[in-house]
């Protein structure tokens, strides 16, 4: 296997304060108004290792999303940035302080950013933030698997391992393509596909911020779609949401022909990317 | 359809609009199931040649939307367009050499896309204007208030076979079931806007791909298993939406030929009866348009 070296790249993006149409309500599955918190910005209280199911929120992510006003330099900031990335704060009472890409939602929308807890709560919205961009292109350990949206450095902290030409990798769960909804045929490089559960569908009660989940049948190597006897493992990286066709989103890190995985569901004892892992790779 | 219904309550409204050039960007290129790159009419414009009844793949094409691709040129009255009109309605060019023509909406796709015959729409291009008649929002049906109607005309329903039954389920004739491994592009989105892209339907790809849909008609009335349209679009055991094939081929991997959503409900308030000529194209929806 050849290894062409991987591109670093600086970015500027900006924090998100998030947005409300002129109307306060969404309407969830059963056709009740609510009014939507932790979709987008600064969300504090909200951890790696949280129940995607523990929160009054919609689509809330842990940290800070980030945002560029330009919308093509978006669709770059949020192409480019891979879960392991740094970001270092530049502007703000926090400037100098550094978080990690943990994952990106949305339409090419947001990146989300992980801060220590102490960090977080001196963001203010418009702050900007550098991202050393690195990731996309980077070979996947096994041949016949396609890697995106992640370091290979990231990578290393989860339970991915390589044995006898092929992937295990430990899930929380493993899941339908059926369950995939918003974010199905879109491109995996730029939007996280959002899982239709809740927390009562089974295996899924104990689902975290930051676990592996494997979508069965489903190849996600560019859009996301429906492909016999494929398998994507994503990282859950924002919570569940009241809309119907939406929920817990998973940003997606590998895609191949199922028989190069071994997938292990973990279901009580899991472990996906730890929050002081992951911040202690910034430093 | 043998139910009984507010129709006499709606109202009826005219709606102004304007078949949409086809749109690119400078790259041109899109990206097929296999990773290989595609460039190809389908989306807007006036696509001539597939009517309802028609098959909805085979053809090279990406998104293909059957005849006028219909928008308005200002958010907020393009949202009244796209919203409020239903399927069934009528149409009306109204400038142009074939001003005065008449057609019917056969489902939405971000545009309103409107069905005539070839002859008349071979005179249609980019920038002519054409009136809707809408009416149907609002549509319920009084002995199934479980079930919610939505972008179906009078008209429409009217034509359809079945009603209800003497269990006091409501029987629907689709063409076609479609399994949740089909639903594409279009989950998550409101369902009074565009369509549900269905997955499973790659005519001459690889047969992992295949979910059985190759066969769909522009015009078909099927069933979507375990979705729940009523507020937006949504997997769900146990409930069941009815949609109607609005759109054909695509290449866009996710994406596929669309049913635009017309009845949400229980699995158990409905009584589906496999029809194959249940389609658009044996309703003889202009020959209806006194009701819409």
């Amino acid at each position: 296997m050849t290894s062409a070296k991987l591109v670093s790249v600086n970015l500027l993006a900006f924090v998100d304060q998030g947005e409300v149409g002129n109307d306060p309500y969404r309407i969830d599955r059963d056709g009740n108004p609510y009014v939507a918190v932790g979709d987008g910005g600064v969300v504090l209280g909200l951890r790696l290792g949280d129940s995607v199911f523990g929160h009054v929120g919609d689509h809330a992510a842990p940290g800070a999303c980030v945002i560029h006003p330009n919308d093509d330099a978006r669709h770059a900031v949020v192409g480019l940035s891979c879960i392991g990335n740094r970001a270092i704060l530049r502007t703000g009472d926090a400037a100098g302080k550094e978080g990690v890409v943990f994952g990106k939602r949305g339409g090419g929308e947001r990146v989300i950013v992980v801060f220590p807890q102490d960090v977080l709560k001196r963001l203010r919205p418009s702050d900007q933030v550098a991202i050393m961009s690195r990731g996309q292109g980077a070979e996947a350990p096994v041949a016949g698997i396609t890697q995106m949206n992640i370091t290979p450095e990231a990578l290393a902290l989860l339970p991915v391992r390589t044995a006898d030409e092929q992937l295990q990798v430990g899930v929380r769960v493993e899941l339908s393509s059926r369950t995939v909804g918003n974010g199905i045929g879109r491109p995996m490089a730029m939007w996280d596909v959002d899982l239709q559960v809740d927390s009562t569908t089974e295996g899924v009660s104990e689902l975290r911020l930051g676990d592996l989940v494997a979508i069965t049948d489903l190849d996600a190597r560019t859009n996301a779609g429906f492909r016999k006897d494929w398998l994507s493992i994503g990282v859950v990286t924002h919570g569940t949401s009241p809309q119907p066709g939406h929920g817990p989103g998973v940003t997606i890190v590998l895609s191949g022909p199922a028989k190069h995985f071994l997938v292990r569901s973990e279901v009580a004892t899991h472990q996906g990317l730890r929050e002081e892992t992951l911040l202690s790779r910034a430093k | 359809m043998n139910v009984t219904s507010n129709v006499e309550q709606l109202l009826t409204q005219k709606l102004a609009g304007e078949v949409w050039p086809p749109l690119a960007d400078r790259h041109g290129y899109r990206v097929d199931p296999n990773g290989d790159a595609f460039f190809l009419p389908g989306m807007g414009g006036v696509t001539l040649d597939v009517h309802c009844g028609d098959p909805a793949t085979g053809y090279r094409s990406d998104h293909l939307e059957p005849g006028l691709s219909v928008r308005h040129r200002e958010q907020g009255p393009n949202y009244a367009l796209q919203y409020l009109t239903c399927i069934g309605n009528s149409v009306e060019v109204s400038s142009g050499p074939q001003k005065g023509a008449s057609g019917f909406v056969i489902g939405q796709h971000a545009y309103v896309l409107v069905d005539m015959a070839g002859d008349e729409m071979r005179g249609v291009t980019t920038g002519d204007q054409v009136t809707i008649t809408a009416v149907g929002q609002g549509l319920a049906l009084t002995d199934h208030p479980e079930i919610v109607v939505k972008n179906c005309s009078p008209a429409l329903l009217s034509a359809m076979p079945g009603g209800t039954t003497t269990g006091g389920q409501l029987e629907v004739h689709v063409s076609a079931i479609i399994p949740p491994e089909a639903i594409g592009a279009g989950a998550g989105m409101a369902s009074e806007y565009a369509n549900t892209d269905l997955m499973g339907a790659y005519a001459g790809l690889d047969e992992n791909l295949s979910l059985g849909l190759e066969s769909l008609r522009i015009g078909d009335v099927v069933a979507m298993v375990d979705q729940d349209h009523r507020f937006g679009r949504g997997y769900r055991e146990g409930w069941t939406s009815i949609g109607v094939i609005s759109t054909g081929s695509c290449l866009l991997f996710g994406h596929g030929p669309g049913p635009s959503t017309i009845m949400s409900g229980p699995t158990s308030s409905f009584k589906i009866v496999e029809d194959e000529s249940a389609n658009l194209s044996f309703f003889n929806l202009v020959q209806h348009r006194e009701l819409s």
